[in-house]
């Protein structure tokens, strides 16, 4: 059975909200905070900074998500949504 | 009976919120899975976790084995095709849980509200963020406004309690709604 996909036009709307949540998430963002974190922490905020996935950059500090949010908010990253 | 379904950066962010207590007035149940409860640690979304289920409105979701084969399914759909943004297990067990169930997913993660805008068996899904909670809370009289310009203090108050940020279209669409009810 042929697997569902998303349509092209799906994918450039998704691209095109993808790149203003991103500048949103780099102009608010505390980057003087961001380069003092310990090196998993520091990566994991600019992951999210440049994808938006909580989830994931929870991991790459090897934090639950609940405890990098602390972070996040420290680092001044809304979510956009 | 209006059924919801939450996800962990839900619960999260809705616990900073200064008018938490009223997601209560808008939905007899509530599920979460175990595996998205794991994800809830600190005092105040724990203590707000708990809170609902003494009130009995937050349950955790009996999953079952026929659940995680649609699981195995699922993701074996999203993750065959790179231009679908990833999710991970939590985001897709609450996709099931709501298509299940028939109930509101409540989620923060912009995977989980593409999968719904291209999968035809999850389509039909309703997927509200906190925006529209709060505008559901307006139209349930827990929150109450008598303009747009009220309801985007509320809004306001909200991204500043939480750190969100709502897209304006988004916005927009729920002022449009939200202009019509009050006009009724």
């Amino acid at each position: 059975m042929k697997k569902p996909v998303p349509s092209e036009e799906l994918l450039e709307e998704w691209a095109r909200e993808d790149e203003e949540a991103r500048r949103i998430r780099r102009e608010s963002a505390d980057w003087e905070f961001i380069e003092k974190q310990e090196p998993k922490v520091r990566e994991a905020l600019i992951y999210l900074i440049e994808r938006g996935d909580r989830y994931v950059a929870a991991k790459i500090a090897c934090l639950t998500v609940d405890e990098f949010d602390e972070i996040r908010i420290r680092a001044k990253i809304p979510v956009v949504l | 009976m209006t059924i919801g379904v939450v996800d962990a950066c839900f619960i999260i962010d809705w616990s900073r919120y200064k008018r938490r207590d009223r997601i209560s007035n808008l939905f007899d149940i509530i599920y979460i899975h175990e595996e998205v409860m794991d994800q809830i640690r600190s005092i105040r979304a724990v203590e707000f976790t708990a809170q609902l289920m003494r009130l009995g409105v937050l349950r955790i979701y009996p999953w079952s084995r026929i659940e995680e084969e649609e699981f195995t399914r699922l993701r074996n759909e999203v993750l065959s095709n790179s231009r679908i943004p990833a999710l991970e297990r939590p985001d897709l067990l609450c996709l099931i849980i709501a298509r299940t169930l028939e109930a509101v997913l409540i989620s923060e993660n912009i995977g989980v509200h593409r999968v719904v805008q291209y999968h035809p068996e999850y389509m039909h899904l309703r997927v509200w963020t906190a925006l529209e909670v709060l505008e559901n809370l307006v139209y349930r009289g827990a929150i109450s406004v008598n303009s747009t310009d009220e309801f985007l203090d509320i809004l306001k108050e909200y991204e500043e309690d939480t750190l969100h940020k709502f897209r304006s279209d988004r916005v927009n669409s729920v002022l449009r709604r939200m202009r019509e009810w009050l006009g009724s």
